[in-house]
């Protein structure tokens, strides 16, 4: 399953997040270039796998390994080869920052201590702010935009960082349909544009089907990795989200109506 | 007045110590008030103030003592906090009070009124010394110059702490170096503002530089312009009318920070926005 050419290889991992047990026994390879759709009902640990690949909380048995290195050991600079959206939290509107400001601490840890931004980090921050095709908003103060504005910033942000591996929890979560549609539509090129690696957490089974190459079915255990086809099936989901689940066949890709799966 | 007060070599203490407080002050406040600091900040000024008390009481160096007990407190408070022992308001809220028993305690040792200690507590800016003045200096510039070299972490760690540590920034780091600058700057301005209202003079010009501040440095700018703007005025009038000066000064900085609320821009986009 896991392969010389992973970027990502967790090796029977588990992970304890405030002293419970949040991934358990996981083994997984990712590829360089590939788009993950990470699945799975509320407190699955979808969000631990990525801090665990940030080298945020240390596995305490097995490994996971990011760019063939032992993620708690990440030096600096490793990490920031990987972009990080967090799960959006209420940015203070009065907050006394620009948006170019904010794209620029993705340079940070990259410009290193002791030095300030150059050159080439501002032109580094506009070519970011074009790709989400935010340029105009460079000088704007970040609270004044609308939240799917300030959640382009912040992929612009994670861009800045010039990752290699992009890892996205729940970002078109909380935003109307169709930004959440340009938005996907947005990591959809950068994917193709930039090669990156994606790594997509997300509750909207349907909106990340159509475009992750595989897809990880996790509810603290791993329990489907594959392309969309093979882990949409309703045998497959039920083991997860419980019975109350409907998989219908809607085109090119199966169409998947979840339950009540919070309790 | 005349301008025969600047000759006087007490008052240009005074308006030495008005502006090296005012600045520094201002520019710590502004990661305070961004960061939401501002009970620790009360909290250090106790525990200084108890350290100024032990240090009379004992013979040792009274700010020698302050500086022990600040930066202690943060420290302690730090590792209850870091090892999630206790919530970080109830610890600071511990030792806030713990502190200035102490304080109360050594006071009670001592048995005889120290007017000196008093001026600690009350603030007495027109007593400081050359001496005084030197120490101020050096602890000034060394906390500016700290903020200086790691203004982009703190200005990162400001914004998201979270995010700056999963970029690879020691953010939990920078974030326990925040304190102690903090601590530092309770201390440097103690006997100038006294520990009653020493925080007073960190808050209140970095919270009316909030409302006008675009970007964190411009914060920082309208910060300094307020907070030695009021010390530096404060000093003055207290000297004209004869006005306790710690007091003299915070009033003043509470007042342009009135001024600055409603001059906000901030303030009118809310209102636009608001509108239908």
């Amino acid at each position: 399953m896991t392969t010389n050419e992973d970027v990502i290889r967790f090796d029977r991992a588990t992970i304890h997040y405030r002293d419970r047990v949040a991934l358990h026994d996981i083994t997984l390879g990712i590829r360089a270039g590939e788009f993950i759709g990470i699945i799975g009902p509320n407190g699955s640990g979808k969000t631990t796998l990525l801090k665990a690949i940030l080298g945020l909380v240390p596995p305490v048995s097995g490994s996971v390994r990011v760019f063939d290195c032992a993620c708690e050991r990440l030096r600096c600079e490793h990490r920031a080869r990987i972009g990080y959206l967090p799960q959006k939290d209420l940015v203070d509107p009065h907050f006394p920052i620009t948006v170019a400001e904010a794209v620029m601490m993705g340079r940070y840890s990259s410009i290193g201590l002791f030095r300030y931004p150059g050159k080439a980090d501002r032109a580094i921050v506009s070519e970011a702010l074009t790709a989400v095709n935010m340029v105009a908003e460079a000088g704007t103060p970040l609270g004044e935009l609308s939240g799917g504005q300030q959640q382009r910033v912040m992929i612009a942000r994670a861009l800045a960082q010039r990752p290699e591996v992009l890892l996205l929890d729940e970002p078109t979560t909380g935003i109307d349909t169709p930004t959440q549609h340009a938005i996907m539509e947005l990591i959809r090129r950068l994917h193709r544009d930039l090669r990156l690696t994606i790594l997509f957490v997300t509750h909207d089974i349907n909106l990340i089907s159509r475009v992750a190459d595989r897809l990880i079915l996790l509810n603290t255990r791993l329990f489907a990795a594959g392309p969309p086809s093979d882990v949409l099936r309703r045998d497959t989901l039920a083991q997860v989200y419980g019975k109350d689940i409907v998989v219908t066949d809607h085109g090119a890709a199966p169409y998947v109506i979840v339950g009540d799966h919070h309790a | 007045m005349t301008y025969e007060i600047f000759t006087f070599g007490f008052m240009q203490r005074a308006l030495t110590a008005s502006i090296i407080i005012g600045a520094l002050c201002s520019i710590i406040g502004v990661f305070v008030v961004l960061r939401g600091l501002s009970f620790i900040g009360a909290g250090t000024s106790h525990a200084a103030f108890a350290g100024v008390t032990f240090g009379y009481l004992t013979g040792v160096s009274p700010l020698g003592m302050a500086v022990l007990f600040g930066l202690g407190t943060v420290w302690i408070i730090h590792g209850l906090y870091q090892r999630g022992i206790m919530k970080l308001d109830v610890s600071i809220g511990m030792f806030y009070t713990f502190t200035m028993a102490l304080a109360i305690l050594f006071l009670g040792l001592m048995g005889t009124y120290n007017a000196e200690v008093y001026g600690f507590l009350f603030g007495s800016v027109l007593s400081v010394t050359a001496e005084d003045l030197t120490v101020m200096g050096w602890l000034a510039s060394g906390v500016l110059a700290l903020v200086l070299l790691f203004y982009k972490e703190f200005h990162f760690i400001t914004f998201d702490q979270a995010m700056a540590e999963a970029t690879g920034i020691a953010a939990g780091r920078f974030f326990f170096l925040l304190l102690n600058l903090i601590a530092l700057t309770v201390v440097v301005s103690l006997k100038t503002v006294g520990a009653l209202l020493v925080f007073a003079m960190i808050v209140i010009p970095a919270a009316s530089a909030y409302q006008l501040g675009r970007t964190m440095l411009g914060m920082m700018g309208y910060a300094v312009v307020f907070g030695v703007g009021s010390a530096v005025g404060g000093v003055l009038l207290s000297y004209r009318f004869d006005l306790p000066s710690g007091a003299t000064i915070v009033l003043l900085a509470t007042a342009l920070f009135f001024v600055a609320a409603a001059l906000s821009p901030k303030r009118r986009t809310r209102a636009i926005v608001a509108r239908p």
